[in-house]
């Protein structure tokens, strides 16, 4: 029964689209309230899921679903010509992103309530990107997650160009393009994986008993990791990040930065660390020199940005650095900080875009200097994003502190130079964050209230439940952190085990 | 006295071959204006469709009819994808003559399905060959109807001066061809396929090697592999619509069968040696495709750029072994059959009323949802995206070359497909985003066409997905 839920999670958004297909585009009231209420039975069924996965804890699991901790698993054959099989399954690290994934997916349809151009379409790409990212989450085979990393193309370019603000056909291209050079990367290095792992097959798990060949993973997994870190923004490939996230209607940025980025840095952990770990020790160590751009200079560039969803995504780009610091500790405590930083920066960013989405729904303007008092006539709005932003300053009490503090944790456990030189540079970059963060707040929201603002009106009911819900999650998961940990811990155990029974090849590495 | 028994499995082979002379006679004996050619023709390429599915697939060396004629798996499932190209040609074909105008064409259509139906027989002949000279004539009768119904429209300069071209270009392949095949035959003393694989497997020449060059390059011609595709954008900008769909299909499958039978049959000894040549065609085609592409404007030359870069994806596979590659090959070819249809149905739709430009397709979301809806789709699934057919059609084809170890070329291949999805993103651009320039001349769509279109759309939906379709396909082949 749970098993037929848990599959039932991508399948749903596609059958509200089928079911919504038929009405005409002019019912739009009736549309959206099928989707919101599908939207909310999936945010229920995956906290459900999340539970029975938390309760099931230390149980034993099916023997096929070894060496992960694999609960609701399926395995059915699919595409018999290539081998491929849909397999699916659930263990803590996954669970987790889908839960935020189903915030995300809800809130998003609760903040384009009112968005322009036909909204018929609109919540069906909205439904279709959110099967894609549920499908990458849960899936285990390879085809299958390619599939669904890469439907995200299909709808994100319509719906940034033709629902989108500002230079929306320039930004669509350039994230849609982006993204799809970085999964080709990715593709390439699939076929590769199947005929050089010695199984001839796709499935993870069936990948992940045997060892690659050392000389394939050594120009396998740049390739792959860098393909994940296109969609993750990891410098030199965030260009994208900046302009599609302000082009794009709000929803799609929620999703975009909150959902879709994370879907790159799990594809760094649970498919190319995990299956190619001799190659992650000895490339990893290069990354973290490249994270430099992103966690110190990334808060800089927001400071200089008037753009609210500039400095947004800026920030992200920095939060999503310390990810892939994390990752590249390869301590168990860095990779459950990196883990914890997904999920945590996903709600943050999420609650970002969300305020943001509602003061230029009502102000028409994006840029700070242009603003002034939003915190007089909008405070509900206000304190949202002045919550949001000390969430991502990492304010204790909120789940930025519990992440970021476990990823500093993790990388100054890792006995190398560079990573502990990298790593203090990031703690002394939340300075940065505190200037950006606090100066946007204070010019947007207190000072000078301009003329034009004088009729401005608060958030209505149903938005104000969105800010509450991701506010409520950010604090939750800062106060008792500890069921998650132990979560991602017994997911995070079987992959950290893997990395630490490889051994670095002979050629060294820098740093160390 | 009679002990021959009648072999079943080449009944649609001569059905096809009859039929072109019972559609085109039977106006004879009907008015202008009757509509019972074109009856005869649906029923008839239907039927030989449905009597294709009951041949059961056979593994192995196929079944042989007169010595030279072979009916084996690949073939079949070749017949398959022409007769599908040659259905939705007709139908697209009736789409052009309703609305030409011009009343005293209209009685025609039974001479331009019967070239169709000629040109999907000289298919059939390349698919089951099994000598040079069968071979070479199914070839040639699949090119010579092609050249008269690019000139099909008189008045039209743009049409003639295509007709021209591609037959000059057309003959210059046929010489190459012979040449090669001449040499061939120089090198093996014989016609039949067997025989020539038995001679090159004993040991290679310099001969061998000249012909092996003359017959890439003349079916480079036919296949618009660089830099043999120039014709292929003029060509497609001045023939009807109909019939660049079907040059775009039919045609191109016809070489790629005949390349299939080539790599996989008589050369099959030496495909080890010809990999570079192969790789190198496919690599310089995708990426001269996809970049001149790039910066068209109109629809018909765009369309042809697409379809030289698709001709390159397609040669990729040809590197795999026999059984993986044959079968990608069909796969993609399906899939690349619907979604260039289904294109062209709606180019050829807006072509009814406005200017076949990029410029034409504005506002087309808000005029005509469906009809947006359909060319995101077909565009989408040219350009690859999962989980519409396209991409896994491409994925089987890649998969095809890097079964033997062909990395290079699959991420070279791979990397392309950001280039494609450029310019397919900016055709869907016009389509989607772009406001449109004054008022809007109305679309109406008759009920075959908003049928066929849904038809097409579902079928490139579900056609990826579905796994039932597929391993119909694929079962002959599991060895």
């Amino acid at each position: 029964m749970d098993t037929l839920l848990f599959n039932a999670i991508w399948i749903i958004p596609l059958l509200t689209v089928l079911v919504c297909a038929p009405i005409p585009a002019v019912h739009a009231k009736v549309i959206k309230w099928i989707h919101a209420v599908s939207t909310t039975f999936v945010l229920f069924a995956v906290c459900y899921l999340t539970y029975r996965v938390y309760a099931l804890q230390g149980s034993p699991v099916d023997e096929y679903a070894a060496p992960l901790l694999l609960r609701f698993f399926t395995d059915i054959p699919w595409l018999t010509m290539f081998n491929a099989h849909y397999i699916v399954g659930a263990d803590g690290l996954n669970m987790l992103l889908l839960a935020l994934t189903a915030f995300i997916v809800w809130g998003g349809v609760l903040v384009s309530w009112n968005i322009k151009g036909n909204q018929k379409v609109f919540f069906a790409l909205i439904q279709i990107l959110a099967t894609s990212v549920y499908g990458v989450y849960m899936s285990f085979d390879l085809v299958l997650f390619f599939v669904f990393y890469e439907m995200e193309a299909l709808c994100m370019y319509l719906m940034i160009a033709c629902y989108g603000s500002g230079r929306r056909d320039y930004g669509g291209k350039k994230l849609t393009l982006t993204l799809a050079f970085g999964s080709s990367m990715i593709l390439a290095t699939l076929f590769g994986l199947y005929f050089e792992g010695g199984v001839h097959s796709w499935s993870i798990l069936e990948l992940s008993k045997v060892t690659i060949p050392v000389d394939f993973q050594m120009w396998a997994f740049p390739l792959m990791f860098m393909g994940f870190a296109v969609s993750s923004s990891l410098f030199p490939f965030h260009f994208w990040s900046p302009d599609g996230h302000s082009a794009a209607p709000t929803a799609v940025s929620m999703l975009a930065a909150g959902v879709m980025m994370k879907m790159g840095a799990y594809g760094c952990l649970r498919v190319a660390m995990f299956l190619m770990p001799e190659a992650a020790k000895f490339w990893l160590p290069y990354v973290v020199a490249l994270l430099i751009f992103n966690v110190v200079l990334g808060p800089f560039i927001a400071i200089r940005h008037k753009d609210l969803k500039y400095i947004t995504a800026y920030s992200s780009i920095s939060h999503l650095g310390l990810i892939f610091l994390g990752l590249a500790a390869l301590t168990p405590v860095g990779l459950r900080g990196a883990s914890l930083q997904m999920i945590s920066h996903g709600f943050l960013t999420g609650l970002f875009f969300a305020t943001i989405g509602m003061i230029y729904e009502r102000t028409h303007t994006r840029y700070i200097n242009e603003m002034g008092g939003i915190m007089r006539k909008m405070p509900f709005v206000g304190v949202g994003f002045v919550l949001a932003g000390f969430a991502g300053l990492g304010l204790p009490g909120f789940s930025g502190f519990i992440a970021e503090s476990t990823i500093f944790i993790g990388a100054f456990q890792q006995n190398s130079t560079i990573t502990r030189i990298v790593t203090i540079l990031a703690i002394l970059s939340i300075t940065t964050t505190a200037i950006y963060i606090l100066q946007t707040a204070n010019r947007m929201l207190h000072g000078e209230k301009p003329a034009k603002f004088a009729t401005l009106t608060d958030v209505c009911l149903r938005e104000k439940l969105v800010i509450v819900v991701l506010v409520a999650c950010l604090l939750f998961i800062g106060v008792c952190p500890g069921w998650i940990s132990d979560l991602l811990d017994q997911s995070i155990a079987p992959i950290f085990e893997k990395i630490s029974a490889a051994t670095e090849p002979v050629i060294g590495g820098i740093g160390g | 006295m009679l002990d021959f028994i009648f072999p079943n499995y080449i009944v649609p082979d001569l059905l096809l071959l009859l039929f072109p002379f019972i559609v085109i006679g039977a106006r004879l004996f009907c008015t202008a204006q009757s509509k019972l050619p074109w009856r005869i023709a649906n029923v008839g390429f239907i039927a030989i469709f449905v009597l294709l599915n009951f041949i059961p697939l056979a593994n192995g060396a196929g079944k042989f009819f007169i010595s030279n004629w072979k009916v084996d798996d690949f073939g079949i499932l070749m017949r398959e994808v022409l007769i599908i190209s040659a259905i939705l040609g007709m139908w697209l074909s009736k789409d052009y003559f309703d609305h030409s105008g011009e009343k005293e064409q209209m009685h025609q259509i039974a001479e331009f399905i019967g070239a169709i139906a000629f040109a999907t027989f000289g298919g059939f002949a390349v698919v089951s060959a099994c000598d040079l000279l069968t071979f070479f004539l199914g070839l040639e009768i699949a090119t010579i109807p092609m050249y008269a119904l690019t000139a099909w429209n008189k008045k039209d300069q743009l049409g003639s001066e295509a007709a021209t071209k591609y037959i000059l270009m057309g003959s210059v392949a046929t010489a190459f061809e012979l040449f090669g095949f001449s040499y061939l035959y120089g090198f093996a003393g014989s016609l039949h396929f067997s025989e020539i694989q038995a001679a090159v497997s004993s040991g290679t020449s310099p001969l061998l090697w000249v012909a092996v060059l003359f017959l890439f390059c003349g079916i480079g011609f036919k296949l618009t592999l660089f830099p043999f595709h120039t014709w292929a954008p003029d060509v497609y900008e001045g023939a009807p619509t109909p019939v660049t769909a079907v040059i775009s299909v039919t045609s191109k499958a016809t070489a790629i069968a005949f390349l299939v039978v080539l790599v996989y049959g008589p050369f099959a000894p030496i495909q080890e040696q010809i990999a570079p040549l192969i790789a190198l065609l496919a690599g310089t085609t995708l990426f001269v495709g996809n970049l001149g592409a790039l910066k068209q404007s109109r629809l018909r030359r765009f369309m042809a750029y697409s379809s030289i870069a698709q001709a390159g994806y397609i040669m990729v596979a040809l590197l795999g072994p026999a059984s993986i590659a044959k079968t990608a090959i069909i796969y993609y070819l399906f899939i690349y059959a619907v979604s260039n249809y289904l294109a062209f149905f709606v180019f050829g739709i807006i072509g009814h009323y406005r200017e076949e430009t990029f410029a034409s397709l504005r506002g087309l979301s808000k005029q005509n949802l469906g009809l947006a809806i359909a060319l995101a789709v077909s565009m989408f699934s040219l350009a690859g995206i999962p989980p519409l057919a396209g991409f896994f059609g491409k994925f089987h084809l890649f998969f095809s070359s890097a079964s033997t170890g062909h990395y290079a070329i699959v991420t070279f291949a791979v990397l392309n497909n950001v280039l494609a999805l450029f310019y397919y993103i900016q055709l869907i651009k016009s389509a989607w985003v772009d406001e449109p320039e004054g008022t809007l001349s109305p679309l109406r769509l008759t009920k075959r066409q908003r049928n066929v279109v849904i038809l097409l759309t579902i079928a490139i939906i579900a056609l990826g997905i579905l796994p039932f379709l597929s391993n119909n396909v694929f079962s002959g082949f599991s060895l």
